[in-house]
């Protein structure tokens, strides 16, 4: 930020018509000071939503008003005294930015020690704030040096170069038009900023509120996991699959950011009473706990859209059985809070197996990125028929009267898992040293389980591998084959695995598109 | 107006940087359902070069766009001007193999290349899919992804040979005989150069 040159300040007084300093100078302020303000709030978005210069000047006058005028103002204006007094806060803001933009046409200064002075006030009450670090500084900060650069660059607008010839009439002209360019530049810049920090600031909100949840006890537990239920094998992926490791497919760019407060699931469409729940009535239902593995159909051979948690929700059927389902009512469209719609065939949420509003992953609540503070699953089916996150309406429905997102985009309507294996290790091209290496994956048919798994390597016979305990036919089972590797060179591994009706994985192959991928992974490595 | 556009593209930067970040695991939505593939969406992000670039499509699965979703073997799947490529990798069961290894760099024939080649050599190959086929495959696969800084020098294939590519800028040629004629393609695992000639191992 260079000064400018002594002789701005007057220059820009004498080329300005006197008549038009005045919208000027309002201009001239009010989009500075808006600067100001949504990077402020933005830079909060990112350091914490009380550093905010507006939420933290607000919380500040909220503690330094005095007594009887919070009460008046509880009285007069009910729930909504905060959103009057941010309103005040906002109506002083923009008669100061007003004052000081008419001020700072002549003086320019006066304006930067105006936005000085308010990046002060955001200083000050962020860090008096009882929760408050140093870092909560920087909004205000960045804000106030953002407002004064709009202030100085849109300053330089009201004032021809120097050297050009002395024109007045024609000059104001040409910089009217492009001084109000740049104010609406800096007030869409403010605005862009603004609701971008709201967008982020609702993340921390939403962190805040998963970090108080407590899940009860479910009444229905899983119990532990059977002994030998995860081989221990290096390089297998472990039965439950960290929450930081769990494959993440959706639609969100920005992951929605819910809080339990507000949350709340409908139940509507064709069923004989609709039903309302927020997020306290869910969680006090008969919550279950259960092992369920999911797969996303977008998953490749081979590839790692398939991860096994354990989960406890609430039961999906009697819920829909409280709100009485139309028995026509063949789909069930689940739809997220971010507009996503996925349906799922009403009978295999109601046929017994353990479909649930789920809330918690693996021992803590859902994180953001899964779904929190709800989201649906319904053991069997690949996740966009079944498995909804950030959930917020449950509508019964028909095959033939919705079509839900992915399906509107060519995917199956009905897509069940189909059986799949996985070599986890050795890795493709790995350089297996020669000797005793083991073989392992893993291998799922959610709602069938899985009976048998077998590896072929080369062109040699299939050898039946060892399998993990089974948990539940809702679960994946790791398998093992011991391999002497003794021919050293290229050698090609290939697995299948037999689900618990007897039917072989087929060999076919073809491509997730429209409803799953089918055929066996095999790779190559090298025996050294 | 310079500290304005200053605060502007900073801005622009910082959102580009959110939407990367949020990003990361959710990617075209239009081809995958559920919209996703977990590459390294910040891996490389240098431009291809050369003079076959320009027959990629602009968008589809075939397109740069496209292909940086997807691993390298689907990903070739979906470029017309790799087909041969591909029938002898599926032939030779390399799909899943190619496909699910992270970060490596794969010189990419072109079918010109194939209907190049010495014929009775190509036969052998495809007669022998396990053995002559996997090893000339596996020789066009270099482990790391290579960046065109990177690739003048000689490197170790995961066929166990070496292969040597000399050249500067966006001219480099393999063994002294393939030219790369579209280069530094990205892929989720790994980055292709496409060539106008098979490489043969010197043991094969």
């Amino acid at each position: 930020m260079n000064p400018d040159p002594p002789s701005a300040d007057t220059a820009a007084v004498k080329s300005v018509d006197v008549s038009h300093r005045g919208a000027f100078g309002a201009i001239l302020g009010v989009a500075s000071a808006a600067v100001a303000i949504g990077l402020g709030h933005l830079v909060a978005g990112i350091v914490g939503r009380e550093a905010s210069p507006v939420i933290a000047v607000g919380s500040a006058a909220i503690d330094l008003t005095p007594e009887w005028l919070k009460s008046f103002a509880i009285q007069t204006f009910g729930e909504r005294d905060k959103t009057v007094l941010l309103g005040g806060i906002a109506v002083v803001v923009v008669l100061a930015a007003v004052a000081l933009g008419v001020v700072s046409v002549r003086r320019r200064t006066v304006g930067l020690m105006g936005l000085a002075v308010l990046g002060m006030v955001g200083v000050t009450a962020a860090l008096t704030r009882p929760t408050s670090n140093a870092v909560d500084a920087l909004p205000s900060i960045m804000g106030a040096l953002a407002g004064a650069a709009t202030l100085i660059a849109l300053h330089r607008r009201l004032a021809p170069a120097p050297p050009h010839p002395p024109t007045p009439t024609a000059a104001i002209g040409v910089e009217r038009r492009r001084f109000l360019l740049g104010g609406a530049a800096a007030l869409g810049l403010a605005a862009l900023a603004g609701e971008t920090g709201q967008l982020l600031s609702r993340r921390f909100a939403a962190d805040a509120s998963r970090a108080a949840v407590t899940i009860p006890r479910p009444v229905d537990p899983a119990g532990s996991a059977p002994a030998g239920a995860d081989l221990e094998v290096e390089g297998l992926s472990q039965f439950y699959t960290p929450n930081a490791e769990f494959y993440r497919v959706d639609t969100a760019l920005l992951v929605p950011a819910v809080r339990t407060e507000d949350w709340r699931l409908r139940v509507h469409g064709m069923v004989e009473r609709e039903l309302l729940l927020d997020f306290e009535q869910l969680i006090a239902r008969d919550l279950i706990e259960r092992d369920i593995t999911l797969t996303c159909v977008s998953n490749e051979i081979g590839g790692d859209y398939v991860g096994n948690a354990r989960w406890v929700g609430a039961p999906l059927a009697p819920l829909l059985e409280e709100a009485g389902v139309d028995p026509a009512a063949d789909q069930l469209v689940s739809r997220s809070v971010d507009g996503f719609t996925v349906g799922t065939p009403t009978a295999a949420v109601t046929d017994g197996r353990d479909a649930m509003l789920a809330v918690q992953m693996n021992g803590e609540p859902l994180p953001l990125t899964h779904g929190f503070p709800v989201r649906m699953l319904v053991p069997g089916l690949y996740g966009y028929v079944s498995a909804t996150k950030w959930i917020t309406e449950l509508e019964l429905s028909t095959f033939d009267a919705f079509d839900p997102y992915w399906v509107r985009r060519g995917w199956a309507a009905q897509a069940p898992i189909k059986t799949q294996s996985r070599i986890d290790t050795p890795r493709p091209l790995a350089k297996v040293p020669a000797g005793r290496a083991v073989i392992a994956g893993v291998a799922w048919a959610q709602r069938r389980g899985i009976e048998r798994v077998e590896v072929r390597i080369d062109d040699e016979p299939w050898r039946e591998a060892d399998l993990s305990t089974q948990d539940t036919v809702d679960t994946w089972r790791q398998w093992r084959v011991d391999w002497d590797a003794t021919d050293p060179g290229s050698h090609t591994l290939q697995v299948r695995a037999t689900d618990a009706t007897g039917a072989t994985q087929t060999a076919d192959r073809v491509e997730p598109f429209p409803d799953g991928a089918t055929g066996q992974h095999q790779l190559v490595v090298t025996v050294t | 107006m310079r500290l304005l556009s200053k605060g502007h593209s900073a801005m622009v930067a910082g959102l580009m940087v959110l939407a990367i970040g949020s990003a990361a695991c959710s990617s075209d939505s239009s081809t995958v359902a559920g919209g996703a593939t977990s590459g390294d969406a910040g891996a490389v992000s240098n431009q291809p070069f050369g003079a076959a670039c320009s027959a990629v499509p602009a968008d589809g699965a075939g397109s740069f766009d496209g292909m940086a979703q997807d691993p390298v073997a689907t990903a070739a799947s979906n470029n017309t001007v790799l087909s041969t490529l591909v029938t002898a990798v599926t032939e030779a069961g390399l799909v899943d193999t190619l496909n699910g290894t992270d970060d490596i760099t794969v010189f990419a024939p072109i079918n010109d290349a194939f209907a190049a080649m010495d014929k009775k050599t190509l036969n052998a190959a495809m007669a022998d899919p396990k053995g002559l086929l996997t090893t000339v495959l596996t020789y066009h696969v270099v482990a790391g992804r290579l960046s065109p800084a990177d690739l003048a020098g000689t490197h170790d294939t995961l066929e166990g040979s070496t292969l040597e590519v000399t050249g500067s800028g966006e001219d480099f040629t393999v063994n002294g005989s393939a030219a790369v004629v579209c280069g530094n393609v990205q892929t989720a695992n790994a980055t292709v150069y496409l060539i106008d000639g098979v490489l043969m191992p010197p043991d094969a």
